[in-house]
């Protein structure tokens, strides 16, 4: 399994999700955040404002999906101009339903 | 070192850093306030109420009635905390025990391995999983 943090425009949030739902990928978590990235932050008239808010978008995958769920981040969260955002992929080794209290080895949307 | 993630309901935080706490595990970063979150059922869909497998047709019939009576996040919190390997099952176990309700929404944990943790006061790394 394998964690995907997307961070993304908090107006293109929306369509990502939507996109990855029609996908079959309905299970994330959305956060709210700040940050920036190699041009630190913008500047607006004299001013600079180096903690823009992104969504950040928090899904766990089973590892033969990672590819698919990047593409569809990628499209949709796109506009081609800096401060589209990144995409992190990084290792889960285990998963739990707290409801079930079982590990999950297999199922994963 | 592994990274523990849980998802839990809001409602849960402060038994489960006390269930944490008497457990020994008094370290824990949590992300302020919520998060928004949602699962297999796409958030609370009053006439959906619960649906055991999400097949592709479903979904779309889903987002085709998107905006009616549907909340597409729950709120959560989101918590994490860096344990030692021997410590995992541990942790796990005892967030389960604090958040198990039995119905959909109690949550989620995901395990992640961390390669190193540095400790800012002192500097000092630590690459290694000490015995216990």
């Amino acid at each position: 399994m394998k964690m995907i943090r997307a961070i993304v425009r908090p107006e293109k949030a929306e369509e990502v999700v939507g996109a990855l739902a029609e996908a079959g990928f309905v299970a994330l978590t959305k956060i709210d955040v700040v940050g920036r990235g190699k041009q630190k932050g913008i500047e607006v008239e004299g001013i600079r404002y180096d903690e823009l808010p992104k969504t950040m978008l928090l899904l766990v995958a089973r590892e033969e999906n990672v590819d698919e769920i990047v593409d569809i981040i990628m499209e949709n969260a796109r506009t081609g101009r800096f401060g589209d955002g990144r995409i992190f992929i990084s290792p889960v080794e285990e998963s739990y339903t707290i409801r079930t209290g079982q590990r999950d080895y297999r199922r994963l949307i | 070192m592994k990274e523990i993630y849980a998802v839990i309901r809001i409602n849960k935080m402060q038994a489960t850093k006390k269930a944490l706490e008497a457990a020994g595990f008094p370290a824990m970063t949590a992300y302020t306030y919520r998060v928004m979150g949602r699962g297999k059922q796409m958030g609370l869909r009053p006439d959906e109420l619960s649906f055991p497998e999400t097949s592709k047709e479903k979904i779309k019939e889903i987002l085709a009635k998107e905006g009616k009576h549907a909340m597409r996040y729950v709120p959560k919190r989101l918590l994490y905390l860096v344990v030692e390997d021997a410590d995992v099952n541990k942790v796990v176990d005892t967030i389960i025990k604090t958040n198990q309700s039995g119905h959909h929404g109690d949550g989620r944990i995901f395990v992640c391995p961390v390669q190193e943790t540095i400790q800012i006061r002192t500097g000092e790394r630590i690459t290694e999983t000490k015995p216990n």
